[in-house]
C-alpha cells in the first residue's frame, strides 16, 4: 500500500509568548519562596508577629539601626541566592524550573549563552540603587519590542524562544 | 535566531540546586547574625532580661572575655532597643552586682527611668550600691531572701604609698601649676585639707545617690538617710525598711509582668551582641595595648597617677 507523501512536522524558533513567560517566572518565584528562601522565611516569622500589619512590621523592623541593617544584609543575600538559582540552571539547561515547565528557553544572540550575559539578565534582582529602577522599566520593556525582550535582555543579548509547530 | 535550545532539563540537577541554595541560604542566616551582631531570638518574645551582671563601668574596654562587667552605654543602648520594640511589654533588670561608677549606675538608672515598659529589678545574689541605684529606678523591685543589697554609700579609698617609694629611695618630684591638681595621687601623703575635700564631695554624691533612692522609691529622704551609711542588707531586711518590694526569684518576676500586663510572659535575652569583627578587633586592640605596654609605659601607669575613681 502506498502512502500519501504527507509534509512533515516543522519546527521554528520565536520568541516566547508574554504569558508563557510570567507564568514561568511565578513558578520560579513559588519555587524559590518555598525551597531557597525558607531559612529566611523563618526568620521573618520570628520576627514579626502573625497579626502585624505591614505598616505595624516596617514599624517594628525600622525601630532599631540593627535591624534595619539585618533587613539590608538579608535583602542582599537573597538576592544573590536568587541570582544564583537562576544562573546556575540556565547555564547547565538553558532553562529554569518555570521555564522548563513553561517549554520556553534562554538563548544567546551569539552562539554559546556566557556567565556576564546570564548575570546581566538578571542583575534586576540586586535590591541596590540604581538596580531598583529595573524593577519596573525591565518587565516594560518587554511589551515594546518586536522579540519580548526586556532591557536586560537586550543589553545581554539574550532571548527567551520557544519552539513552534505546524503541519503534521 | 542563532541558536537552537536545547531541551535536555536535567530534574535530578535543578533539584541539587534547590537543595544547595536551602543549605546556602541557611548558612547565610548564621553568618549574618555573627557579623551583623543581631541575635536572631531577641527580636520575638514580648519581655525583655537584661542582665547587670559584674562592675557597672563607664568605659568600653573594661571587661573582655573572662571579666564579667556591664558597660553603662552598651547597657542604655539594649534598654533603648528593648523599649522601641513594640512586642516588648516589661523589661526585667537581673542584677548580680556589687555597684560600680556613680555615672555609670546613674545613667543606667536614667535609662530604666526613660522607658514606657513595666520595670522589674531582679536582685539575685548582689544588687548592692550602685546596681542598688540602678534597681530603685525600676517600677518594682524583688530580691532573693538572702540576696545582699543596699550599701547606699559613696567609696574612693586607694593604697598610698609614699613610704614604700622612701624604701627603694624613689623621689616623687612634685611639679604641679595648681595647688590641689594632684590630689589623691598614691605618691604621696595627702594632707589633712585635700581629705577634707575630697571627703566633702563624696558626701555630696553619697547624699544625691540618697536622694536619687527616696525620689525613685517613694520614701522619706530623712528615713533613707539614715539608712544610707553603706551598710548592705539581706533581701528579708531590705523588704521590712522598704528597699524591695517582694521576696522571691524568676516565678515572683513573671507572676507579677503577667498580672500587671495580663499576658503569658515570653522572656528574652537582651544584650549587646559582640559580633565577629568586634571579637577580631578587641583581640587585636588588646594585644597591641599589652604589647605597648610592655615596652614602657607600665613603669608609670597615668590613671593610677592622676586620679582616684570613685564609686558607689
Amino acid at each position: 500500500m502506498k502512502r500519501l507523501n504527507l509534509p512533515k512536522e516543522k519546527t521554528f524558533i520565536g520568541p516566547a509568548l508574554i504569558w508563557k513567560r510570567i507564568a514561568a517566572f511565578f513558578i520560579d518565584l513559588m519555587i524559590i519562596n518555598f525551597f531557597v528562601l525558607f531559612p529566611f522565611r523563618k526568620l521573618f516569622q520570628n520576627i514579626i508577629p502573625k497579626d502585624y500589619s505591614y505598616s505595624e512590621a516596617y514599624r517594628l523592623l525600622s525601630s532599631s539601626t540593627d535591624y534595619t541593617s539585618f533587613i539590608s544584609s538579608v535583602s542582599i543575600v537573597i538576592s544573590v541566592l536568587i541570582i544564583l538559582y537562576f544562573l546556575m540552571l540556565e547555564s547547565k539547561m538553558s532553562q529554569s524550573i518555570g521555564k522548563s515547565l513553561m517549554r520556553i528557553y534562554v538563548v544567546s544572540d551569539n552562539k554559546v549563552l556566557k556567565k556576564w550575559q546570564l548575570l546581566t539578565r538578571n542583575i534586576v534582582f540586586i535590591p541596590l540603587f540604581p538596580f531598583v529602577l529595573l524593577w519596573i522599566i525591565d518587565p516594560l520593556f518587554m511589551f515594546f519590542t518586536k522579540t519580548n525582550q526586556r532591557l536586560t535582555e537586550v543589553l545581554s543579548k539574550t532571548k527567551v524562544v520557544e519552539k513552534y509547530s505546524f503541519g503534521q | 535566531m542563532n541558536n537552537q535550545p536545547d531541551s535536555n532539563f536535567r530534574w535530578g540537577y535543578a533539584i541539587f540546586v534547590l537543595l544547595l541554595l536551602s543549605v546556602l541560604g541557611f548558612l547565610a542566616v548564621g553568618i549574618l547574625s555573627l557579623f551583623v551582631g543581631v541575635n536572631v531570638e531577641e527580636l520575638s518574645g514580648n519581655v525583655a532580661l537584661i542582665p547587670i551582671d559584674g562592675v557597672i563601668t563607664g568605659s568600653e574596654d573594661s571587661g573582655f572575655l573572662f571579666d564579667t562587667t556591664t558597660n553603662s552605654l552598651e547597657t542604655v543602648e539594649v534598654i533603648e532597643k528593648a523599649d522601641k520594640n513594640p512586642n516588648i511589654k516589661a523589661i526585667i533588670l537581673e542584677i548580680n552586682s556589687p555597684g560600680g561608677s556613680a555615672v555609670a549606675s546613674e545613667e543606667i538608672a536614667n535609662a530604666v527611668k526613660k522607658t514606657n515598659k513595666t520595670t522589674v529589678a531582679w536582685i539575685r545574689e548582689v544588687g548592692a550600691s550602685g546596681a542598688y541605684w540602678v534597681a530603685s529606678s525600676s517600677d518594682y523591685i524583688i530580691a532573693h531572701r538572702v540576696s545582699i543589697t543596699g550599701s547606699i554609700g559613696v567609696i574612693a579609698s586607694y593604697l598610698e604609698f609614699p613610704g614604700l617609694l622612701e624604701r627603694y629611695n624613689i623621689t616623687y618630684q612634685r611639679l604641679v601649676s595648681g595647688k590641689y591638681k594632684d590630689i589623691g595621687t598614691p605618691f604621696k601623703e595627702m594632707t589633712a585639707e585635700e581629705k577634707d575635700i575630697f571627703q566633702q564631695n563624696l558626701d555630696s554624691i553619697r547624699d544625691y545617690f540618697a536622694a536619687e533612692v527616696a525620689k525613685n522609691r517613694n520614701l522619706n529622704k530623712k528615713d533613707v538617710d539614715k539608712i544610707a551609711n553603706g551598710l548592705f542588707y539581706l533581701g528579708a531586711q531590705a523588704k521590712e525598711l522598704g528597699l524591695v518590694d517582694e521576696i522571691g526569684g524568676k516565678d515572683e518576676v513573671v507572676g507579677y509582668i503577667e498580672k500587671k500586663e495580663g499576658i503569658k510572659a515570653d522572656i528574652v535575652e537582651y544584650k549587646k551582641e559582640k559580633t565577629l569583627l568586634d571579637v577580631l578587633s578587641d583581640v587585636l586592640s588588646r594585644q597591641s595595648f599589652f604589647v605597648g605596654k610592655g615596652i614602657g609605659s607600665s613603669l608609670l601607669d597615668k590613671k593610677a597617677a592622676s586620679s582616684i575613681s570613685i564609686t558607689t
